[in-house]
C-alpha cells in the first residue's frame, strides 16, 4: 500500500511531462493552413481588420462586398476586433498557420508580421495592378526586404494642425509651404500665453521621428539597424525635447496618454499638433475655431516629414491567394475608396480619390499641403521589433521630454533595450 | 467471545468499505467536471507555460532550447529588476492603505450608525463599475491641465505635479486610484465580520471601563482576525497581479516607473510577440505569488483567532 502514492506520483509526474512535450511538439506544427476555399475566380474569403465600432463595421463592409460586386464567385467576410486586440489576434493567427486569407495591415508594423504573409509582386504582375495610381511612400512603406507585401488604402504624410483663430489673435501670419523652423519657433513661442502654449508634443514614434528628420535629417533606422544614438538622432531628438523642457512653448506630457496631445489641440490649450491626414476630418469635427493645416517647419535641407499608413495583405497560408488578391484588387479600387473619402476617412491611397477626400475635407489649402508633404516625406521603415521600440520611445521618450532624464540617456536606454532592432 | 468480539468488526468494515467506495465514485463523477476544467484551463497551461518558459520562442520563426536561459536574461535585465520591484512597491503600499481605509470605515459605520446600508452600497460602487472606466476618469483628474491642475491654480495660482508623467508621482497616484477603486470588497467582509461580534461582549467589556479603542482592540480584533486573514491573503494575490491600471493610466511609464509584472508578461507575450520570457516571468510571478501566501499560511498560526 505505501508503493502506491509512489507509484502514482510517477505516472502523474511522467504523464505531466509527456503532456507538456506532446503540447510543445504540436505547437511547433507547421503551416498546414486552413483559411479560405475555392479557385481563382470563386471562393469565399474571410478578411480580419481593426474595427472600431458598428459604424465602422458597416463602412468597411460596403469595402468586402466591391469584391463580390466585381468577382461575383467571390465572397469576403469581414472579421473585425478592435486596434489594440487585433495586434494579439492576428499575430496568434498567423503564428499558428489558420489566419484569414486577408489581413490588415499597418505600416509600421509590417516589419514584424511580414514572414507570414505573401510577396504580392508576382499577383501585381499578374492581374496588372498598376502601383502609379497609388501614393509612392505608402507602397514604398507597405514593402518588406524590397517585396510588396500589401496594398494601401490610405496614406498619411505627417503634418501640423493649427489653431487659425489663435493665430490670428496672436498676430501671427498663417504658415505656408516652406515655413522655416525659426518661424516656427517664433510662432510657438508668441502663441505660449494665457495658459496656453503654442504647440503640444508627444514621444510617439511618428511624432518624434518626424521632427528629427526636418531637424537634422536623421532617420532611426541605419543599413536595417537601429541607429537612435547616432549623434545627429541625439541633436534632433535634444531639440524637439527642448520644445518641453527648456523652451517650454509645449506643456509637460503624460505617461501612456495618446489621446492627450489631440485632446489638447482640439480644446484649445495648444495651438499646433504634428497629426496625419487620417485624422484631420475627424478633428474638424471635433474643433470649435477654425481649423488649418501646414507642412512640418523646415529644417536645415527643407522640410521633411515621414509616411505612414495601412493596407491588406495575403496570409500565407491562404489556399487562394490569387481570389484573395482579386478582392484586394476591388477593395483598394476607386470606388470604395472614393466612398470611404467621401464619409470622411483616412486619406485614400489611390491618388483617383482624392478629390473628393479634398472636398470632404472642407480646408482650401489642404490639396498642397498634403501634395507639398507627400511629395516632401518618405515611408517610415521599422524595424521586426518596433512595437516595442515604439513602447520604450513613449516610456523614455516621456522622461526626456518631461526633464527628467537626458535626451541623449533615453536614446541609449531605448537603443541598449531593443538592441539592433532585427 | 472472541468470536463475538470480532465479528462485529469485520462486518463494520466489510460494511462500510463498498458504501466507501461507492461514496468515492459518486464523489469522483461530480468532482470530473471541475477538475478536467482545472486540469484543462489550469494545470496544463501551467505547465505548457513552464515548458515554453525554457525556449526562445517567438510567435514567427524558429524555436531554440534555452534551458534556463530566460531565466537568467530576466535576473541580469534591470528593467525586470525595476519591474519586480515596482511591483513590490505598489503590494507594499496598496495592501497596508486598503485594509486600513476598508477596516477604518466599516469600523466607523458600525451597527449604531444610520443610513450604513446606503453607505455600504456607495462604498461598494466602485467595485462594480468597469476599471476602464473608472481610470478614465482618473486620468481626467490626473493629467497636465486636469481637473486637479486646473483647481489648483485656478484657486491657488499653482501648478499640481505632473501625476502621470512624473517619475515620483505615477506610482502613488495609480496606488490612489486603486484603493478608491478596490476598498469597497474588503470593506464588505469587515463590515460582515464586524456584525456577527457579540453586542453582549462588547457591551461587558464597556462596563469593564473599556475604552472604544480597547473595545476594538480586545474585543473586536481578535474575532476578526480569520476575515482579516481571508482579505489580506487574495488583497495580497490579487495585487501581486495588478495590471489594469497602470496599462490603462500610464502604460507603465514614464520610463518604467509604473510598469509591473503583468504588465512585462503581456508586453513581452502579446506585444513583442516573445512568448518564452513572457512564461518566464510569468512562472517568477507564480512563485513570488506562492512563496508570499505560504508564508502567510505559516504566519497566521501567531495571529488568527479561530477560537472565539
Amino acid at each position: 500500500m505505501r508503493g502506491t502514492p509512489a507509484r502514482a506520483r510517477r505516472w502523474l509526474t511522467a504523464a505531466g511531462a509527456v503532456l507538456a512535450l506532446t503540447a510543445v511538439a504540436a505547437c511547433g506544427g507547421g503551416n498546414g493552413g486552413s483559411s479560405g476555399s475555392g479557385s481563382a475566380d470563386k471562393a469565399d474569403l474571410t478578411w480580419q481588420f481593426w474595427i472600431g465600432g458598428t459604424a465602422d463595421q458597416a463602412a468597411w463592409q460596403k469595402v468586402a462586398d466591391q469584391a463580390h460586386v466585381d468577382h461575383s464567385g467571390i465572397t469576403v467576410k469581414l472579421q473585425g476586433t478592435d486596434w489594440n486586440n487585433y495586434w494579439s489576434k492576428i499575430g496568434t493567427l498567423l503564428a499558428g498557420g489558420k489566419a484569414p486569407c486577408i489581413i490588415g495591415m499597418q505600416s509600421l508594423r509590417l516589419a514584424s508580421y511580414a514572414s507570414a504573409m505573401l510577396p504580392l509582386d508576382d499577383l501585381m504582375k499578374k492581374y496588372g495592378l498598376k502601383t502609379e495610381d497609388f501614393d509612392k511612400p505608402i507602397m514604398d512603406g507597405l514593402k518588406a526586404d524590397g517585396k510588396q507585401v500589401a496594398i494601401p488604402y490610405d496614406s498619411g504624410p505627417m503634418v501640423i494642425f493649427y489653431n487659425k483663430d489663435l493665430f490670428k489673435a496672436a498676430g501671427v501670419a498663417d504658415p505656408k509651404p516652406g515655413w522655416t523652423m525659426a518661424e516656427f519657433e517664433a510662432a510657438a513661442k508668441k502663441l505660449t500665453t494665457g495658459g496656453r502654449t503654442g504647440l503640444v508634443t508627444t514621444p510617439g514614434d511618428l511624432g518624434v521621428t518626424s521632427w528629427v528628420r526636418t531637424l537634422t535629417g536623421a532617420e532611426p533606422l541605419a543599413g536595417g539597424k537601429l541607429n537612435l544614438t547616432d549623434q545627429k538622432f541625439v541633436d534632433g531628438f535634444t531639440t524637439y525635447a527642448n520644445f518641453v523642457r527648456t523652451d517650454k512653448i509645449a506643456p509637460q506630457v503624460p505617461s501612456g496618454n495618446s489621446d492627450f496631445e489631440t485632446t489638447q489641440f482640439t480644446s484649445g490649450k495648444s495651438a499646433m499638433q504634428l497629426n496625419g491626414p487620417w485624422s484631420l476630418i475627424d478633428t474638424l469635427g471635433k474643433v470649435k475655431f477654425n481649423l488649418g493645416i501646414a507642412p512640418i517647419p523646415a529644417g536645415p535641407d527643407g522640410s521633411k516629414t515621414f509616411t505612414a499608413g495601412s493596407g491588406f495583405g495575403i496570409s500565407r497560408s491562404c489556399k487562394t491567394p490569387d481570389a484573395a488578391f482579386q478582392a484586394i484588387m476591388s477593395m483598394t479600387s476607386e470606388k470604395p475608396l472614393t466612398t470611404l473619402a467621401a464619409a470622411g476617412r483616412a486619406y485614400p491611397a489611390r491618388t483617383a480619390a482624392h478629390p473628393t477626400w479634398f472636398t470632404a475635407a472642407k480646408i482650401p489649402e489642404a490639396k498642397e499641403v498634403i501634395e507639398y508633404a507627400s511629395q516632401n516625406s518618405v515611408p517610415l521603415v521599422t524595424s521586426k521589433n518596433w512595437v516595442q521600440v515604439n513602447d520604450l520611445l513613449t516610456r523614455f521618450g516621456t522622461q526626456a521630454l518631461n526633464g527628467e532624464i537626458p535626451p541623449d540617456q533615453a536614446l541609449k536606454t531605448i537603443q541598449d533595450q531593443a538592441g539592433s532592432g532585427s | 467471545m472472541l468470536n463475538e468480539t470480532v465479528a462485529p468488526a469485520e462486518n463494520v468494515r466489510s460494511g462500510r468499505r463498498p458504501a466507501l467506495r461507492k461514496d468515492g465514485r459518486y464523489a469522483s463523477v461530480f468532482l470530473a467536471p471541475s477538475l478536467g476544467g482545472l486540469a484543462l484551463f489550469t494545470l496544463f497551461p501551467t505547465a505548457m507555460a513552464l515548458a515554453i518558459s525554457l525556449f526562445d520562442w517567438p510567435v514567427f520563426g524558429e524555436r531554440k532550447f534555452l534551458g534556463f536561459g530566460n531565466y537568467s536574461h530576466l535576473l541580469s535585465d534591470p528593467v525586470f529588476r525595476r519591474v519586480v520591484l515596482n511591483t513590490g512597491l505598489f503590494v507594499a503600499l496598496y495592501v497596508p492603505l486598503n485594509v486600513i481605509v476598508s477596516l477604518g470605515l466599516a469600523t466607523w459605520l458600525g451597527p449604531k450608525i444610520k443610513g450604513r446600508q446606503a453607505f455600504r452600497v456607495l462604498f461598494f460602487i466602485p467595485v462594480m463599475t468597469p476599471m476602464v472606466a473608472n481610470v478614465m476618469v482618473w486620468r481626467l483628474l490626473f493629467q497636465p491641465g486636469g481637473l486637479l491642475d486646473a483647481g489648483l491654480s485656478s484657486w491657488f495660482g499653482i501648478h499640481a505635479p505632473n501625476f502621470l508623467g512624473s517619475s515620483n508621482w505615477a506610482m502613488p497616484a495609480i496606488v490612489a486610484m486603486s484603493i478608491w477603486q478596490g476598498f469597497g470588497y474588503n470593506f464588505l467582509v469587515f463590515s460582515a465580520a464586524i456584525d456577527q461580534v457579540p453586542q453582549s461582549q462588547l457591551e461587558s467589556a464597556q462596563i469593564d471601563g473599556a475604552g472604544p479603542f480597547q473595545r476594538f482592540r480586545y474585543v473586536t480584533w481578535p474575532m476578526i482576525t480569520p476575515s482579516l486573514f481571508f482579505a489580506t491573503t487574495m488583497t495580497l494575490i490579487t495585487s501581486f497581479q495588478v495590471f489594469a491600471q497602470p496599462f490603462i493610466l500610464t502604460q507603465g511609464g514614464p520610463g518604467v516607473a509604473t510598469q509591473t509584472i503583468v504588465m512585462y508578461v503581456y508586453n513581452q507575450g502579446w506585444q513583442f510577440l516573445s512568448m518564452g520570457l513572457a512564461s518566464a516571468a510569468g512562472w517568477v510571478l507564480f512563485v513570488i505569488i506562492m512563496g508570499i501566501t505560504a508564508i502567510q499560511f505559516v504566519g497566521q498560526r501567531k495571529w488568527v483567532n479561530y477560537d472565539v
